[in-house]
């Protein structure tokens, strides 16, 4: 037995304890091949996942390096099962290539024939092969590159993809560093995507990936499609592009739901591609408007489901995918996976940290109890209305105004999703509203006003914070809100909140009433935001002259 | 051994000096039991056919090569022995030595000879020692003439013969004259059979003679050498992470078997019929442990062998498998030493948990812990292949690719005699000594070295108390609501903490999820919010989160809000004097009332002794429906639902007059019956047909004759007047008695009219 931090569980879990000496060490060999889960603040959760394990495989390690860092970490000895299938489950990737052959096209070759046999035989596959040239290798309909992938991906034969790329279109794009640097990281990571061909770069909020995507631009020096996920982040790509490369605002076209330009490179959002007239996809051509020679999916992790099907078309051009987690709510990092390709590079540890991305914010729970004439309400409604009836009671107004008043010279946003009760609080608070019906430029005028320290309190609704890129703020109070994706929750938490510029810690509050589905559902994202490493406070309403600033 | 050999077995035997007596018995056991009278017997008795295929059984496949060539020989002398066994002559002395010490062979005057059963025992392919040559003539060509012979032949004359030998030594010849010299030889069959190269052996056929084989082998029983012991690859691995790999997997395996038999200890799993597991509850099982059917079968059928786990009778009483009390003293012991129990029963166990959820040839599922799933050769072969790895160079491990096969080919060669299975067994022992720790990486374990030794108490496994987690005191919170155990808890902690929150991860350490439902189940077996915080931060090494010290106290908030109990009748009014007047009347106090609130009162006396009670105390009740509504009731008058026959007029009528009718053809057709039958008295009826009788009897009050046995088996005839007949006992004044009698009716095997 050894001192190790790493402590490996049967179920796949890796528990890491973080005040370690090794820790950091530990975490560095770990991250190639481990999911982090969990990070609370003793002990932080990682899991062994086929996929992550498929990553590791394609970024060069091998199972014996896995196997002999979880023993070189490990405290306790090593489940033996995990061990055997860590190495079977690595086996796999990489016995089945998509290669091109010189007479038959496109190929599937094996190295293993009893896999290629059973993969023949899988009912997913079926029609997407074509005849057997030789007993190790059968052919591909070109058609069939991606939805073949995902297939095997399924049966779990991931195929590793030889057969290439065309060239595109070419265009010169080159960096233009005369007043910047690319950062070592960001230079590595383009690297890293440029020789696997297609992949996805992992590197946290802020670090610069709208850098790496011009620097693979850079790279391919051909005409690129950059999918983005909306207008507001078009335009920042655009005017990072137009800054930072030798491309000019006229190579550089928007395609969106207002402009629909097709420039050498265009940059569209996800929407407009998914939007979906009669059932047909009318903007789906951009995709063939040019000989496109490189495609950047900007936040992978929030690639709509749509954009998959079409992507599993785009299979012989190059691919890179820029987000800050691989995670998905959904569930298909498959379809990451085997589409735009594996992990070509993960960000150090250490970096994500500097980032801000573990604790910038405290978070704190206000529960107020509902009068018993709201209480009696609640109790004989409709299970539909409920949460309504729970999350809009007047206690949280009373609340909200003490809140908004311990904290007065600090940017505040109280956010909400019921209109009625948003207008509530705008009357009580003497404040702005931005709700779905307010006009963008009126909300462009409050956020403006907002940055700008003219206004200090803002009330926005749940739709408002959806459409548009929300300006900073040092205080935010949540009164109401479905939690949708509770990752994008949380990184909106990590964008929305940064520490104030004296150093006051930003502050998140959620107020919620007391022993109703308000307070269940407070529960869920408390689980979450604690696992995010967020500091978080349960208190009761009553308690806030207590707490601390 | 004397130089001019013995007579008999027995008299070598008598010569021996008693080690090598006893070494002889230790090797071969059945011949000790029961202990022979004299040398003559044993020797007797380990010439009997079941006694010898035992011992030959346990013969390598060098052995078994000496002894057929002894066997093709005949009559011959140790160093001709020694030269037509195609092996190093030191390897052929040796096991011609150790064949002698398991008395399969002795040495005659005129050199060693193999026992008389042993040709007909030795057999099986090459593969299993048997060369197929036939014994030698007993006056055997010189090998010059065979083979001078040989270049006589004619091409296929040679290819016949070649022919011949590889398919068994003997032919049949069909046509062939048996009796020619060689100048008439026409076919190639007669060229052998002129030159004695097949020698006619009747009904037809033909041999080949052991002494042309060894010569068409180039003098020797086999063209191939047959000492070649298969090798075993080995790759390089520390002993230090062979340990390590092992010592996981062996505390993994007795942290699964102690986990499920606690979950069975409370939710039995049936057991089938046939005495096997349900694929079900494997399954269930599988996923509980988190390991895959395979394992979790070979986890159930130690915990079995190690008698941890036995059939009993679930709470209902139907039967089940629960856990053993031996499970009990298992659990206090220490890792180390509850690894031991299981490896000891696995080590010594005939179970196959490698058959489990295949099919048997009948195409029937096997299914753990069923009896049949044991094999007889499991024990040895397992045995055998981890010696084999126990004998492997120190810091080498069996290459995990080639390895398997390799000593696959390895226990063939050391066991050639053993069915088919073997790869299988060979397979099942190394991963099974895997899963439970025996081993790992292809190596065996430093601590397993006792078990593989013979070793029978648990001395040498302390190293292995080492290699696992030692017991931890404390535990992480953190603040999402989770505790981490970073090893294995002290019991007694451990135990608290699953009461109060919900375990989450096992393996090394444990992971514990606190949820309010998990807190409440703590608060409903006693604890205070109190103690909760006292142990929560009494078991942490950091400070509590604020959220888990919220998280108790809500939850403790709202335990016991509202109260349940049980009352058989409440009693309600608006006017709280007339409750309490009620409650304290004096003869109130046996109807059990107490107040719950200002104006209610429940009762433990049900309503209708209630209703008219509180009437008599002068109060003036009504009942109250579960509604809430009032319900008066006035005193019932009881009545009878009128009986309704809805059948129409006709079909009734039709329906009577045709039951009738069948009773009538039933009875004439008796009579026809009875009237054909001859009478006459004493004469044997049927028991329905005595009764019939009897009671007739009893309704006539006619006397009858009845023929009757009593408890002595003596018949009797007597006349009796039947009275009653009842629960198989006719009731009757006995004329002869003059009284009345009770006379068993099946006893009765007459009953005849007596005339008036």
């Amino acid at each position: 037995m050894t001192d190790g931090p790493l402590i490996v569980q049967s179920d796949k879990t890796l528990l890491l304890e973080i005040d370690h000496e090794r820790a950091q060490d530990c975490r560095k060999a770990i991250a190639p091949f481990a999911e982090l889960e969990r990070s609370p603040e003793h002990i932080h959760t990682y899991r062994l996942t086929p996929l992550g394990l498929w990553n590791a495989r394609a970024a060069g390690h091998d199972a014996e390096q896995v196997v002999d860092t979880l023993l070189e970490f490990s405290r306790y000895a090593v489940p033996h099962s995990l061990l055997v299938d860590v190495a079977e489950t690595m086996a796999r990737y990489g016995r089945l290539r998509l290669e091109k052959h010189p007479t038959h096209g496109l190929t599937l070759a094996t190295t293993d024939r009893p896999v290629l046999e059973e993969v023949l035989r899988a009912k997913k596959v079926q029609g997407m092969l074509g005849e057997r040239v030789d007993p190790d290798t059968v052919v591909v309909h070109a058609s069939e590159r991606g939805n073949l992938k995902q297939a095997l991906l399924k049966i779990g034969w991931p195929a590793e993809d030889y057969a290439g790329y065309v060239d595109g279109e070419a265009h010169p794009i080159d960096l233009d560093e005369s007043d910047w640097t690319l950062r070592d990281y960001q230079r590595e990571a383009a690297e890293s995507f440029w020789h696997g061909g297609s992949g996805v770069v992992v590197l946290p909020c802020g670090a610069g990936k709208t850098l790496v995507g011009a620097s693979a631009m850079a790279h391919a020096k051909a005409t690129t499609l950059i999918l983005v996920t909306n207008t507001v982040s078009a335009r920042q790509w655009k005017d990072e592009l137009v800054r930072r490369t030798s491309l000019t605002e006229d190579e550089i076209g928007e395609y969106s739901g207002a402009v629909k330009e097709v420039r050498p490179v265009t940059i569209a959002t996800y929407q407009v591609l998914t939007m979906k007239r009669k059932g047909v996809y009318p903007h789906l051509e951009l995709l063939d408007a040019r000989d496109w020679g490189l495609i950047v999916y900007d936040e992978v992790h929030l690639l709509p489901a749509p954009i998959f099907r079409m992507t599993a078309d785009l299979q012989a051009r190059r691919r890179i995918g820029l987000t800050a987690t691989l995670v998905r709510e959904d569930g298909r990092e498959g379809d990451v996976f085997s589409l735009i390709g594996p992990k070509r590079y993960d960000a150090p540890w250490k970096d994500i940290e500097s980032q801000g991305w573990i604790a910038p914010a405290d978070c704190v729970e206000v529960r107020v109890t509902l009068p018993d004439d709201e209480r009696l309400v609640y109790a004989t409604s409709e299970p539909e209305e409920r949460y309504r009836i729970a999350s809009c009671t007047h206690r949280k107004t009373e609340v909200v105004r003490d809140l908004v008043e311990r904290h007065a010279d600090q940017p505040t946003l109280v956010i909400g999703q019921y209109i009625e009760q948003l207008d509530e609080l705008g009357a009580a608070l003497e404040a702005p509203v931005i709700k779905g019906e307010t006009s963008v430029k009126e909300r462009q005028r409050l956020f403006e006003a907002f940055r700008s320290g003219e206004e200090r309190l803002l009330v926005v609704s749940k739709v408002a914070n959806f459409s548009i890129d929300l300006p900073d703020a040092e205080v935010a109070i949540q009164v109401s809100g479905s939690f949708g994706s509770r990752q994008e929750e949380a990184q909106r938490l990590g964008r929305l909140l940064r520490p104030g510029h004296d150093g006051k810690v930003a502050r998140f509050y959620t107020v919620v009433s007391r022993d109703t589905v308000d307070a269940e559902f407070a529960q869920n994202r408390q689980r979450f935001l604690a696992e995010q490493g967020y500091a978080y406070r349960i208190v009761d309403a009553e308690d806030i002259p207590d707490l601390t600033t | 051994m004397s130089a001019e050999g013995f007579r008999t077995l027995a008299d070598q035997l008598r010569g021996w000096p008693d080690a090598r007596l006893s070494r002889l018995l230790l090797a071969r056991p059945d011949l000790a039991t029961p202990a022979p009278h004299d040398s003559g017997q044993l020797a007797s008795r380990a010439a009997t056919r079941s006694s010898l295929l035992r011992a030959l059984d346990q013969l390598t496949r060098l052995e078994l090569c000496v002894l057929d060539a002894l066997v093709v020989a005949g009559q011959t002398t140790r160093a001709e022995l020694v030269s037509i066994v195609h092996a190093d002559p030191a390897a052929t002395t040796a096991a011609l030595e150790h064949l002698t010490d398991l008395a399969l062979v002795w040495d005659s005057p005129t050199g060693p000879r193999a026992l008389s059963g042993v040709a007909e025992g030795l057999a099986g392919g090459p593969g299993a020692g048997v060369s197929g040559l036939r014994t030698r003539s007993p006056e055997p060509m010189a090998p010059e003439v065979v083979a001078r012979r040989l270049d006589e032949l004619s091409a296929p004359a040679r290819t016949l013969l070649e022919h011949v030998l590889d398919h068994g030594g003997e032919a049949t010849t069909g046509t062939s004259r048996h009796t020619v010299s060689p100048a008439e030889a026409a076919t190639p069959a007669e060229e052998l059979l002129a030159r004695r190269l097949l020698v006619p052996r009747g009904g037809g056929s033909v041999v080949l003679p052991g002494e042309v084989g060894l010569v068409l082998r180039g003098g020797r029983t086999t063209t191939d050498r047959v000492d070649d012991v298969p090798t075993l690859p080995t790759v390089e691995r520390s002993a230090a992470m062979v340990d390590k790999v092992a010592a996981g997997a062996a505390f993994e395996a007795v942290r699964r078997v102690e986990l499920l038999l606690d979950h069975w200890g409370t939710h039995p799993p049936a057991a089938l019929r046939s005495g096997g597991l349900a694929v079900r509850d494997l399954r269930a099982a599988s996923v509980l442990l988190h390991v895959d059917e395979a394992t979790t079968a070979l986890l159930i059928e130690t915990a079995s062998a190690a008698g941890l786990l036995a059939t009993g009778h679930a709470a209902e009483g139907e039967a089940a498998w629960l856990p053993t009390d031996e499970l009990d003293r298992w659990s206090t012991r220490s890792p180390a030493e509850r690894w031991w129990v299981l490896a000891r029963a696995w080590w010594d166990s005939n179970r196959l948990p490698g058959l489990v959820g295949t099919r048997d040839p009948a195409g029937k599922t096997w299914n753990a812990l069923a009896p049949e799933l044991s094999g007889v050769h499991q024990v040895e072969t397992r045995q055998l292949s981890l010696r084999e790895l126990a004998a492997l160079p120190p810091g080498e491990v069996l290459a995990s690719g080639t390895g398997l096969p390799a000593l696959v080919a390895r226990v063939a060669w050391l066991r050639p005699r053993r069915p088919r299975t073997r790869a299988d067994q060979v397979a099942w022992a190394l991963n099974e000594a895997e899963a439970l720790g025996v081993g790992g990486l292809g190596g065996l374990a430093s601590y397993a070295r006792a078990l593989v030794g013979g070793d029978e108490t648990a001395a040498g496994v302390s190293a292995l108390d080492a290699l696992v987690p030692a017991p931890v005191d404390h535990v992480l919170l953190q603040a999402d609501l989770t505790a981490v155990a970073p090893g294995p808890l002290e019991s007694t902690l451990a135990k608290r903490l699953q009461l109060l929150a919900d375990v989450e991860s096992r393996g090394g350490a444990t992971v514990y999820r606190f949820s309010s439902s998990s807190v409440r189940r703590a608060l409903d077996t006693g604890w205070s919010a109190l103690e909760v915080h006292d142990f929560i931060s009494s078991v942490s090494r950091t400070p509590v989160p604020q959220p888990l010290t919220y998280l108790v106290d809500d939850t403790a908030r709202t335990f016991g809000s509202i109260r349940v109990g049980h009352a058989e009748a409440f009693l309600r009014a608006d006017d709280e004097a007339a409750l309490s007047e009620v409650l304290h009347h004096p003869r109130a106090s046996s109807l059990g009332l107490r107040r719950i609130a200002p104006t209610v009162l429940v009762s433990t006396t049900p309503l209708d002794v209630l209703l008219p009670r509180l009437r008599e105390l002068g109060a003036a009740p009504v009942v109250e429906g579960p509604d809430g509504t009032v319900r008066v009731a006035r005193p019932d008058q009881l009545r009878a639902r009128t009986p309704r026959d809805r059948r129409p007029e006709g079909l009734r009528a039709a329906r009577g007059s045709a039951t009738v009718s069948a009773v009538v053809t039933a009875v004439r057709a008796g009579d026809r019956a009875a009237s054909s039958r001859p009478t006459g008295a004493g004469q044997a009826l049927s028991p329905s047909g005595s009764l019939a009788a009897l009671r007739e009897a009893v309704e006539t009050g006619a006397s009858v004759l009845i023929g009757y046995v009593d408890n002595h088996g003596t018949r009797s005839e007597r006349v009796v007047d039947p009275r009653s007949v009842e629960g198989g006992t006719l009731t009757a004044h006995d004329h002869r008695a003059d009284d009345l009698r009770s006379f068993a009716v099946h006893r009765i095997t007459s009953v005849a009219p007596v005339a008036p």
